[in-house]
């Protein structure tokens, strides 16, 4: 292909480029709203106006107010409850698999320790096993020490995060200098204070990822908790908002709560946009760092 | 100096691998040991080896499973990572005000619960409460029906491509972000056009963080559940053994067979274990024959 | 090698007990102070005034009622605590076709122990025969969902169209309401097993054979018996020539199908016009009628049964006495259903079908009238129906046969099986199942 040819192509060549490009992104944005802004705009209904008036539309009769109000009074609060719940589960979670996962990606980065390598792959293999073959086993032993149908038996295993481990070691292994390790070390600073003074503030926008990406995972988590808890005051959003679902579907007009679930579910997915909005900066960062490797 | 280095190496280690050894190995090896047993509801239970194995490698419940999440996977994968590659290049290329919203919203998705996103897209897919259905009768199309037989598996797909099309996006764009300028500005002396640079230049220099989210998909795809459990009130076609993961659960807490089902789901993982081999070993030979 | 996976077993439990004390949890033991709790599960409409009521009136004992999920979500649970022989509630609700899965596991208190009893039928007979292997109470009945047909009167007289009352009646109507609207339907084959269960009771086939007092071992199958073919076959027939829809009953569509025209009858449930209510808009409510379940034989009266369920003690408890009690009382006999009493709300709010007989046969019951149905005094049609209602019996692995008979009719449903040939493949391979679950099964 001569240089001539490719030059004169090139200016209208990139116009159509962005033209038929900026199209397929506004069709795409178009595609990734439409769910969002059906549980938008249905939150604003009546059980009656949900299935009598056009879907993508707004209503006559506003009832927002009232559909949050029911969300919050139906069953005696418990969707507050359950929000709560999540949030404590799903930070503490995210706290602890960030805390661990840091402490061994450091490890594995920068200890050349025997049977890294072989701990690495076994770990990557287990995680293959999926969670309905994990959690049977994990309630029988559970309820041996007395963890089920406690907060717990929701928060700890979601403490695992193989992933942040891997990701916390590729982000070591390139953005900290084995020099400033070595340094500190001649300054007779003890090994677990070079981690927490030194690595972590140096780590940040992986730990912010990390925590993302657990707190996503345990917010987001269903059939853990759908076994492990009985008591519906310890119910996470998913497995309030389903058992509601499935109480609408099943028993009409008893409880017609299909526009609780609606309301619910636009109030469940604001708090995890709106974070990984905020903190766009740090975990863009941190998923750079993991994907490069 | 090397042992103490070792030693405390294992130290930060401590913590991991007490989360890994309570939650991940000791659940694990205890549904081994149930595996290895039989339990029939009247004559109780036995030590089997590997009977329960060897029965769901015959068993046309579960084959026929891993059968339809297979065909579902080699359908859904390979469309949602194009779109997912195709995305990234476009906006790594664009970088304009557009793209970045773009950008945002595609990822949004992946911050929806799972079950909140088969949720919506349950109301989404019936007639009453979503609007295709009537839009597609405008059309012409009667009688769209997403919860038939035929089109379940297609209506399952799209929830899954919706919701992690962005987040496989932003792992290749971010592994596009990582790339030195340098590699394509030499491509742009050469003369080359922006699509010659993404496909020559960009695309093998990003083929890991493809391969990972191809990965991530696989294992997705073969444990394929929370969807289908959802929406099954809506439609008959979710049967017994509709994905090796539902059949699992209906074993374990339908009919009470926990020691099959512990079979059956290690037997899945091993399917799932030998598919991502292949996949990375063809992988890895396409990329050393190019 | 028994030995030493149990030692791992038990090592891994021990390894998990450190971690967990390690992170300071300990378990809370409750101290016992009076009165008593008792922890149910249930998932009964418009529980929670109920329970007030019942801890209101009570100071030996109070409910600690949690909805753990309806159905299948809240058996998850039972199953993996009974399982576990821990974490299990004192009462739990369990639906009629499902308490022999569950006694065959050996989780019920025998209720007979400490007071039960049907004295004076105190509970339909039917459910009661449900309830019990032999002398064991296993079950307290609750509700229960005698079948009738709830139709379209207005579209029926204005169409001319005689309301069936057989079921070659029932086929005609549903050609001549295809012939008014090709887009409308005498109904639709909603695929629930439990459904087609009691058209299948009402016609006569009583496939299951089962007592666990006499052998757990011993079970009887036999659903490819005429009797039950000839239900099948007829809904097949219908479904094949679209005389009938095949929409599931459970999808939002077709509870507006109910409001729009578009579904004339359902033979369905004593507890369906409650759910049915909530499907429906001022347009359609008051212009419903309930009418006794088509019938085989013209002047015939057989009925048959959709779902109910009961309350059942779950031997892990402390105080089954009290446990009983409770299953007894949260849904008492009463002689007078006063405002604001338990069975009030059971009824007016839950739309509960009574299967306490003292309120079954109360004349207010009779003469409750509903909006759906506007002057028409329904509860009679379905008092009939239930004390119609013979012995029926359910077998251990039911949720097996249930999934298994909808898989199959899907087939059908969608051409890809003979509707014909549903039932016997549902029998060879419940057979097959059963036979190697250890069963000794008759066919």
């Amino acid at each position: 292909m001569s240089n001539s040819n490719v030059k004169t192509r090139k200016s209208g060549y990139l116009a159509t480029k962005s033209y038929t490009a900026n199209t397929l992104m506004i069709v795409a944005i178009g595609y990734f709203m439409i769910p969002i802004v059906w549980v938008i705009v249905n939150s604003t209904k009546d059980n009656q106006d949900l299935i009598s008036t056009f879907s993508l539309w707004f209503p006559k009769k506003w009832h927002l107010v009232q559909n949050l109000h029911g969300l919050l009074t139906q069953d005696g609060g418990l969707f507050a409850v359950w929000m709560r719940n999540t949030a404590i589960y799903s930070i503490s979670s995210a706290l602890g698999a960030t805390l661990i996962s840091s402490m061994a990606g450091y490890a594995l980065a920068r200890f050349a320790f025997r049977g890294a390598k072989l701990l690495e792959s076994f770990i990557l293999g287990l995680v293959m096993v999926p969670a309905t073959a994990l959690v049977m086993p994990m309630y029988l032993l559970f309820s041996k020490v007395n963890v089920v149908n406690t907060p717990w038996a929701v928060i700890l295993p979601s403490m695992m995060s193989p992933f942040g481990a891997f990701l916390i070691k590729v982000y070591v292994a390139e953005s900290i200098p084995e020099e400033i390790l070595q340094a500190a070390r001649i300054d007779r600073a003890g090994e677990f204070r070079i981690y927490w003074q030194i690595v972590l503030p140096m780590l940040k926008p992986a730990l912010v990822t990390v925590f993302l990406f657990s707190l996503v995972a345990s917010w987001n988590n269903y059939f853990l908790p759908l076994v492990m808890l009985s008591d519906n005051k310890l119910y996470p959003l998913t497995v309030g908002l389903t058992s509601w679902f499935e109480q609408a579907s099943q028993e009409g007009a008893n409880s017609l709560l299909f526009n609780l679930v609606i309301a619910g579910s636009l109030i469940a997915i604001i708090p995890l946009i709106l974070s990984f909005l905020f903190l766009q900066r740090y975990w863009r960062g941190g998923i750079n760092a993991g994907s490069v490797k | 100096m090397k042992f103490k280095q070792s030693l405390t190496g294992w130290l930060f280690m401590v913590p991991f691998l007490l989360v890994v050894l309570a939650f991940l190995v000791a659940p694990l090896g205890y549904a081994f040991y149930l595996s290895t047993q039989a339990d029939t509801l009247v004559g109780g239970q036995s030590f089997v080896w590997l009977a329960n194995y060897a029965t769901s490698l015959t068993d046309p419940v579960f084959i026929e499973g891993v059968k339809r999440v297979l065909i579902f996977g080699i359908i859904q994968i390979p469309i949602m990572l194009f779109i997912s590659t195709t995305s990234a290049l476009v906006i790594d290329a664009l970088n304009t005000r557009l793209s970045r919203i773009f950008r945002l919203i595609a990822f949004m998705p992946y911050a929806v619960p799972g079950v909140v996103a088969a949720l919506m897209w349950g109301f989404l897919y019936s007639k009453s409460f979503g609007p295709f259905v009537g839009i597609a009768g405008h059309l012409g199309v009667k009688d769209l029906n997403f919860y038939s037989l035929r089109m379940f598996i297609y209506s399952i797909s799209n929830i899954i491509t919706w919701a992690w099309t962005g987040y496989n996006m932003i792992i290749i764009y971010s592994a596009l972000q990582g790339l030195s300028r340098e590699v394509y500005e030499a491509a742009v002396v050469d003369g080359a056009s922006q699509v010659q640079i993404a496909i020559r230049v960009k695309l093998p220099a990003v083929k890991n963080a493809i391969l990972l989210t191809g990965l991530f998909a696989i294992i997705g795809t073969m444990q394929l559940f929370t969807e289908p459990n959802i929406l099954r009130r809506y439609t008959n076609a979710v049967s017994m053994g509709y994905t090796p993961n539902i059949y699992s659960f209906n074993l374990a807490f339908a009919q009470s067979q926990f020691n099959y089902a512990a079979a059956v789901s290690f037997t899945l993982a091993l399917v799932v274990f030998v598919l991502t081999y292949i996949f990375m070993s063809v992988s890895r030979r396409k990329a050393k024959s190019q | 090698m028994i030995k030493s996976t149990k030692r791992i077993a038990g090592f891994s439990a021990l390894a998990l007990g450190i971690i967990l004390s390690t992170t300071g949890i300990s378990a809370v033991t409750q101290a016992s102070a009076a009165p008593v709790h008792i922890k149910v599960w249930a998932w009964y409409p418009n529980m929670k005034e109920v329970v007030d009521i019942f801890n209101a009136s009570h100071s030996d004992v109070q409910v600690d009622w949690t909805n753990a999920g309806a159905g299948g979500a809240e058996y998850t649970k039972l199953k993996t605590c009974i399982k576990a022989k821990k974490g299990c509630p004192d009462v739990a609700m369990i639906e009629f076709q499902t308490l022999p899965t569950f006694a065959i596991l050996k989780p019920f208190v025998d209720m007979g122990k400490y007071g039960a009893s049907n004295k004076d039928g105190r509970y339909a007979a039917w459910a009661w025969a449900q309830s019990t292997q032999g002398t064991q109470v296993n079950a307290i009945p609750v509700d229960g969902g005698p079948m009738a047909m709830l139709y379209r009167k207005d579209l029926f007289a204005a169409n001319n169209i005689k309301v069936p009352t057989t079921w070659a009646e029932y086929a005609t109507a549903a050609a001549a309401i295809k012939k008014v609207n090709p887009d409308q339907f005498i109904g639709t084959y909603g695929n629930d097993p439990g459904w087609v269960t009691g058209l299948m009771w009402q016609g006569g086939c009583f496939p299951y054979k089962y007592n666990m007092t006499v052998s757990a071992a011993n079970l009887g199958i036999k659903l490819n018996q005429a009797s039950c073919k000839k239900v099948l076959s007829y809904w097949g027939d219908l479904v094949t020539s679209k005389a009938v829809d095949d929409k599931s009953f459970w999808a939002t569509d077709t509870g507006k199908g109910y409001d729009t025209d578009k579904y004339w009858t359902w033979v369905a449930a004593g507890w369906t016009p409650g759910y049915l209510t909530g499907q429906l808009t001022d347009k359609t409510l008051g212009k419903w009628a309930v009418a006794p379940t088509p019938q085989w034989t013209a002047g015939a009266d057989a009925q048959g049964d959709w779902g109910g369920s009961s309350f059942t003690v779950i031997n892990q408890t402390k105080q089954a006495a009290l446990a009983t009690k409770v299953a007894m009382e949260l849904y008492p006999t009463q002689t007078k259903i006063t405002k604001g009493s338990a069975w009030d709300i059971g009824l007016n709010s839950a739309f509960l079908y009574p299967l306490v007989t003292k309120v079954e046969s109360n004349p207010e019951f009779a003469n409750y009238s509903y909006k759906i149905f506007a002057d028409q005094k329904v509860n009679p049609i379905y008092i009939h129906a239930s004390q119609k209602l013979g012995a029926f019996q359910w077998t251990p692995i039911q949720d097996f046969i249930y999934s298994t008979l909808g898989d199959e009719t899907t087939l059908a449903i969608n051409g890809k099986a003979a509707w014909s040939s549903v039932l016997d493949t549902v029998q060879s391979k419940v057979v097959a199942y059963a036979t190697k679950q250890g069963f000794k099964v008759s066919q």
